[in-house]
């Protein structure tokens, strides 16, 4: 269908490009009273951009009609944006490991003796639990009348957990899970245990001396990932080149502490976001976004970059029947030299967050938060004295990443963001 | 598309077998600021075949496109033996139609070219930066789309059904002195670009949301008498009331509303109306193809009934309510709201307001978030309630807490029902996102914690 598209379309526009993805997923969902169901989705898609006469149009399809595709992408690109687009030229592909063998044939029978492996690891009489495994398999191929041919195959894998502890006095549900190219190992899933076993087991404090108006806190890896939203919005694409985001104009310089280093990075091997090319043909590279504090690049696709007068870094992202999108690959904050252990140390009498229950405002860009936090925990001492029901927590992202405690060397993938502990000092924080 | 349907469930030899089959024309038009981002069309196809087997329950396949159905169907049996269920999966019995309800479009959206899109989404844009000099970015997305559905079932279900909707979604950016706000305002419509009645009056009220929220002052925190405007009443009850009144989903609460317990004050009833007459959400029939049916969830603040599936309905032997909708074009039915409404009471805003010496208003919700049954609301926007009128706009306004204790402080309910029109959609877990409508009249709660999230 690639080349059917591009040959009748070269003579009659200026530039096209072609993403077809293919998706084979299968999931085997174990209910908390044991029952299980399997799940298979296969599925298709074409994504077209035309670019015509100094306008560029969108079509997609999930069916093999060539002509209604082509037809629907020049009737879009006749009231599309006035842009000057550039196709990349053809490059070779860098290597990058983005599917597993084992994950790609991964059968009911597999997929249920890992959810049923972290099924046993988990329960308990006093526990309503639901688990899955999950595997899916897909290639991408990504083309365009300039030449670009490319094409690469894709898989992830993973299990999960929702575990609600029953009684008086207990933790809301808490959902974890792993996804990378291969199948779970036995670390994985005993990761994830671990994981719920910190977050189920501290006590409820029945009562808490009063907390001061800020406190220090440490926010743990899934924390983290929720807590640096505001920072990957005002990183990434129109907002952050054109648009109102409060990083914009200020490439060069130190806005953050300077224990922070951000990547992204495509290339790592195995996780949800690697690929060797994105979706506009653009190769892809590792892209330091902040070194040591200092603000070093935003993320653009051909779009934002024509747009903004800038090179695209790569981070094309398109779906069916949507917007295509600028979007992150693997976000990598870089890890400091302390444990877990010694962060809970320093920071004396503080909390420690596992999950973070997102809110993020009206004005998400600006970094402004008041969240709850209904996995807290009192530290005193290095310890965890138990745990606190209520928990609202406030303040500014971009204020917290200008001066960090310090960075925990526990990096941890949460999907495709790889983040350690941050311990964080003076969030404000109430309890209810 | 009839006879491939039928027969790939003729060739099933599962104890149930099922397909829906879909397929979407969408296009988008999407003005950033002053220039068009985004002119895209889209058609999708694809589906789900399904079977069940009393004794091991269920296997499902989604795909894409319409070939061989056959295969999928054998597939999802296979899988449905490979499946495990302690207690044998029956399904609730319904009456078995065969419907046609894919009628010619008065208004077809697909009948209206992009470039009068394109043009129609500046001409709003161009319309938000001239209402107020302090608006300094806009957002205007269009979309519309027109969904075409069949449903056979090895039970002799047959319905080939036509639906279009169409939306629009504002967002303004307003700016003075440093200073920056959104706002945000949507407007949905079962049918064509003419069902958008009352689009006028959205761009101006948007903008006033944005300019308002500059010389808003943050609220004071403390425990208030709360009003809710009929939107924030409803996406309220939506989600303290329409996500437990019903058995859980993969993933999301497990908690679900024990029938008989009192949970509100006699003047709290809500229920859920997929019957409802030209909202986006509602239809005839569900998609397991129940006839859908008005269900009264709470009745004067006890928990009388909950939405259901075949199977949950069968599983706690009541009668399926034409709840089971696919959150994707791929997904699974489950027991979701439709159109969730609170019944109307009595008097007006004015009676709700009189006697409140301080007190806060709330409208246009931002979110409402929750995790087990502990939950906050987010206003958009928000004013005091001052001797009984309103009185200053003010900002960072958030309610919640426990959601029973949130509902026994329900005091009073308005007359003045309306459904509200916006685009919303509601996630629930595992089971996609689906379009929904609320409906209520403006409601009172009493000695609510505000700010900072507190009930």
């Amino acid at each position: 269908m690639i080349a059917r598209v591009l040959d009748v379309l070269a003579p009659r526009v200026s530039g096209a490009d072609l993403v077809v993805k293919t998706d084979d997923t299968l999931t085997v969902a174990i209910s908390s009273d044991g029952d299980s169901r399997v799940t298979s989705s296969r599925s298709r898609s074409s994504h077209l951009r035309v670019a015509r006469e100094g306008r560029v149009g969108y079509a997609s399809t999930e069916g093999d009609d060539a002509g209604e595709l082509i037809g629907h992408a020049l009737a879009a690109a006749s009231a599309g944006g006035e842009i000057e687009l550039f196709l990349p030229a053809p490059a070779p592909l860098p290597e990058v490991a983005s599917r597993s063998p084992q994950a790609a044939v991964a059968d009911v029978a597999t997929l249920d003796g890992l959810a049923r492996a972290l099924l046993e690891r988990l329960q308990r009489s006093d526990r309503r639990i639901e688990v899955w495994g999950e595997r899916a398999a897909g290639s991408v191929q990504v083309a365009n009348t300039r030449g670009v041919l490319a094409a690469y195959e894709v898989t992830l894998a993973g299990v999960g957990a929702v575990v609600e502890s029953i009684g008086a006095g207990s933790a809301p549900p808490c959902r974890v899970h792993s996804a990378a190219s291969a199948l779970p190992a036995l670390p994985d899933i005993e990761r994830l245990v671990s994981e719920v076993e910190r977050r189920l087991l501290p006590p409820l404090l029945d009562s808490c001396p009063p907390l001061p108006p800020a406190m220090p806190v440490c926010l743990a890896p899934r924390a983290v990932a929720t807590f640096l939203r505001p920072l990957r919005a005002a990183l990434a694409g129109y907002e952050a080149w054109l648009g109102s985001s409060p990083l914009r104009g200020k490439l060069g310089e130190r806005l953050f502490d300077e224990k922070l280093t951000l990547v992204d990075d495509p290339l790592a091997p195995g996780r949800p976001g690697s690929r060797p090319i994105d979706d506009d043909g653009v190769i892809a590279r590792r892209l330091a976004l902040i070194e040591r504090g200092r603000l070093l690049a935003f993320l653009a696709d051909l779009e934002v970059g024509a747009r903004a007068q800038v090179p695209s870094t790569g981070h094309s992202w398109r779906h069916p029947a949507a917007a295509p999108r600028v979007g992150f690959t693997n976000l990598c904050l870089s890890p400091g030299i302390e444990g877990r252990a010694t962060l809970l140390t320093m920071m004396g009498r503080g909390l420690l967050l596992e999950d973070l229950q997102w809110n993020g405002g009206p004005n998400p860009l600006a970094g402004s938060f008041t969240c709850r936090a209904p996995w807290a925990y009192l530290v005193e001492g290095g310890m965890v004295r138990g745990r606190l029901d209520g928990v609202v927590l406030t303040g500014n992202v971009f204020a917290a990443l200008a001066q960090l405690g310090a960075i925990g060397n526990d990096s941890t993938w949460v999907g495709a963001l790889c983040v350690p502990t941050l311990l964080v000092e003076g969030l404000g924080v109430t309890l209810r | 598309m009839k006879a491939p349907l039928l027969d790939a469930i003729s060739q099933s030899r599962a104890g149930y077998s099922e397909i829906r089959l879909r397929r979407v024309w969408s296009t988008t038009v999407l003005v950033r600021d002053r220039m068009v981002e985004v002119a895209g069309a889209g058609v999708e196809t694809g589906g789900l075949a399904r079977c069940c087997s009393p004794d091991t329950g269920w296997g499902a396949v989604g795909f894409s496109g319409t070939a061989r159905l056959d295969v999928q169907l054998r597939r999802a049996h296979e899988l449905a033996l490979a499946a495990a269920s302690r207690q044998p999966v029956s399904l609730a019995p319904i009456p078995i139609r065969q419907l046609e309800l894919a009628h010619p479009l008065p208004d077809d959206p697909r009948e209206v070219g992009l470039p009068e899109k394109r043009q129609r989404a500046e001409s709003l844009a161009a319309e938000l930066y001239a209402a107020d000099r302090r608006v300094s970015g806009v957002r205007v997305l269009f979309r519309d789309e027109v969904i075409e559905t069949w449903l056979a079932t090895s039970e002799g279900t047959w319905i080939h059904e036509l639906r279009p909707a169409v939306s629009v979604a504002l967002l303004v950016v307003a700016e003075e002195a440093g200073n920056v706000e959104r706002s945000l305002g949507s407007l949905s419509a079962r049918g064509g670009w003419s069902a958008l009645a009352g689009i006028e009056a959205l761009p101006p009220r948007v903008v006033e949301g944005a300019v308002e929220q500059l010389h808003a002052r943050p609220v004071r925190p403390g425990r208030y008498p709360v009003v809710l405007d009929p939107g924030a009443a409803g996406a309220l009850l939506h989600r303290a009331v329409s996500h437990i009144a019903r058995p859980a989903l993969p993933g999301a609460d497990a908690d679900v509303l024990p029938m008989g317990t009192r949970v509100g004050p006699p003047c709290l009833t809500v229920g859920d109306d997929p019957c409802a007459e030209g909202l986006r959400a509602s239809a005839v029939c569900d998609d397991e193809g129940t006839l859908a049916r008005r269900s009264v969830i709470i009745q004067n603040g006890v928990v009388l009934g909950h939405l259901h599936n075949r199977e949950t309905a069968a599983a706690s032997g009541q009668a399926p309510t034409g709840h089971a909708r696919a959150g994707t074009l791929r997904g699974a039915p489950h027991p979701r709201a439709t159109n969730t409404y609170l019944a109307p009471g009595e008097g007006s805003l004015d009676d709700l307001l009189k006697g409140i010496r301080s007190g806060v208003y709330l409208s246009d919700v931002l979110s409402c978030e929750g995790a087990g049954d502990d939950f906050a609301v987010r206003a958009a926007r928000a004013r005091m309630i001052r001797d009984g009128r309103l009185a200053e706009p003010v900002k960072g306004v958030q309610i919640g807490g426990e959601l029973l204790a949130l509902l026994g402080r329900v005091d009073a309910v308005a007359a003045d029902f309306v459904w509200d029109s916006a685009a919303a959609r509601c996630r629930d877990g595992a089971a996609g996102v689906v379009p929904v409508t609320t409906g209520a009249p403006h409601l009172r709660l009493v000695d609510v914690g505000v700010g900072q999230g507190s009930a």
